[in-house]
């Protein structure tokens, strides 16, 4: 099998911040520079680069060669992955892909964006036609729609939802690269407090766009072991769902591409989801947490609050989740955000988690969640589980 | 007491946007009748608007139907925060209408208060003027 057969042997990220001092290219420098000094590679015998979406890179239709050039690359792959949030972990299946394929030999994924600082992202989609004149402001509006049905549906534990809050914020106080504003600790009622932005969608519910960049090297596990890489890490299985659901007009917006893409990462893996060791979903909303676990198995749907009110999600607990604190309270790196809880991932599997290293490092599981369709969930969903070779 | 939610009526609103293939919605507009895609094959309707048929991936099956534009409200929200032209106006409703046509259709609301907003709630039309002559499709409870 292709996907098992490449090796993550190295990951950087840079510290997560409101706005860039510097620019998006000087980001990726940073990343290449901590990459060739963690791998011992020289920057010519990289010979693939597949870069995230990125909101600074938008509007540039030859951005993945651009930025080749300006990092001087010479590369014989060359690839942008625009799913937005699903496409670091994306870019990891492309890359083993790619590699498989013979295409290339060794890979660096990059995925940085500085919204924050410049963005030049215009949109050609439904907004302009259908959602723009009616003042739904994308994201939290969309949310605000879904966890209402879900509500209606099931019913919604807020306290639950705020219990995740609370823990990805403890992981953010104990991770010195996520955003400052971010690192101060949260109750349970500062998030039932926090201001609605999109009812029933608060405050803390919600991401906050911030800057930043991070990466990785794959290569084949062989090329690995002869390079004598003692550490890393292996995706053992990968699936990926865009558009679930196209062909209905009206669609249950709290089943979601994670259900046939967790099956199909699930089956390749040969685990279930009890063997999950640590869990680090794409979290862009609160709810989208909660609806992932049910969606990927841990739980029926329409029963994620009682499995969140059961469980225990501190990097101390049995089921850590999103150890750095999550996108939202590690801050969502525009576009490239995906790759916050990714690297977090293969960090803990690399044994490097510092003060909130998980004690079990058999497994990961990092997901994606990726675009806003018109009155559905969102458009595209990953599921990606990882493995340490030792 | 309760809170009062904003109707969206005296905002300034840019002309419609069709691209070649809603040109016909927003034409039916113009006279107040809500136009929808439907496929004759498949024998079913989509909102928004496609080049193609969302079941069969064909654009030859699908025909233009007026519909009455009745439905109930599938979901909704309350946005309290917003981008100009909406900036200061809030709060004021999103919601998600399916139609009796079976088609989930986003929009604003009027002469509806937060206390009879609900999941299931009977919808019908009410059209706002744009600048260029189309209407906008809003919806209103429909308590007749």
């Amino acid at each position: 099998m292709a996907l098992r057969d490449a090796a993550i042997v190295g990951y950087a990220e840079t510290k997560i911040v409101e706005k860039s001092d510097v620019d998006v290219w000087e980001l990726g420098a940073q990343i290449l520079e901590e990459l060739l000094d963690k791998t011992g590679l020289d920057k010519g015998e990289i010979d693939g680069l597949i870069l995230s979406s990125s909101q600074t890179g938008a509007g540039n239709n030859f951005w993945s060669q651009t930025t080749a050039d300006q990092l001087a690359l010479e590369v014989d792959y060359c690839n942008i992955v625009d799913i937005g949030g699903c496409s670091p972990a994306g870019a990891v299946a492309r890359a083993a892909a790619a590699i498989d394929a013979g295409l290339c030999n060794i890979v660096f994924c990059l995925y940085a964006d500085t919204q924050g600082r410049e963005n030049n992202n215009r949109p050609r989609g439904f907004a302009q036609e259908w959602t723009q004149p009616i003042g739904y402001m994308g994201p939290p509006a969309a949310f605000g729609l879904l966890s209402k049905r879900y509500e209606h549906q099931f019913g919604l534990d807020y306290r639950a939802l705020g219990k995740l809050a609370v823990a990805q914020r403890e992981h953010a106080v104990l991770n010195d690269l996520a955003c400052e504003k971010l690192r101060k600790p949260i109750t349970v009622d500062d998030y039932l407090n926090s201001r609605m932005i999109n009812d029933p969608i608060r405050l803390l519910d919600s991401v906050m766009v911030c800057d930043g960049a991070s990466g990785l090297i794959v290569m084949s596990r062989k090329a690995a072991e002869k390079k004598g890489y003692t550490k890393c890490v292996v995706p053992i299985g990968y699936g990926e769902r865009t558009i679930y659901r196209a062909s209905e007009a009206v669609v249950d917006p709290t089943t979601t591409g994670h259900k046939p893409a967790g099956e199909k990462a699930f089956k390749q893996a040969g685990l279930t989801p009890k063997d999950i060791a640590s869990f680090h979903p794409y979290d862009d909303f609160i709810i989208a947490i909660m609806m992932q676990l049910e969606m990927l198995g841990f739980c029926k749907h329409g029963q994620g609050c009682d499995f969140v009110n059961a469980n225990d999600f501190r990097y101390t607990g049995n089921l850590p989740l999103n150890t750095g604190g999550g996108q939202i309270s590690a801050g969502q790196v525009g576009l490239a955000g995906g790759g916050t809880n990714l690297i977090e991932a293969v960090r803990q599997l690399f044994g490097e988690g510092d003060k909130r290293q998980v004690k079990d490092t058999k497994n990961a599981l990092v997901t994606g969640i990726g675009g806003i369709p018109y009155g559905r969930n969102w458009a595209t969903s990953v599921a990606m589980i990882l493995t340490p070779n030792s | 007491m309760a809170e009062t939610i904003k109707d969206t009526l005296h905002i300034a609103r840019n002309p419609s946007a069709p691209r070649t293939f809603s040109q016909k919605y927003w034409d039916g507009t113009r006279e107040k009748k809500v136009l929808l895609q439907y496929d004759n094959k498949s024998g079913k309707y989509q909102f928004y608007p496609r080049a193609n048929s969302i079941y069969n991936g064909r654009r030859s099956v699908l025909e233009w139907r007026e519909v009455s534009g009745k439905g109930e409200v599938f979901t909704f929200t309350i946005a309290r925060r917003a981008r100009e032209p909406f900036r200061g106006h809030e709060p004021f409703f999103i919601v998600l209408v399916t139609l009796d046509e079976g088609v989930n259709v986003m929009a604003n609301v009027v002469n509806c208060s937060l206390e009879e907003m609900k999941i299931g709630l009977r919808m019908k039309p009410y059209w706002h003027p744009l600048p260029d002559g189309t209407n906008m499709l809003m919806f209103e409870p429909d308590r007749g």
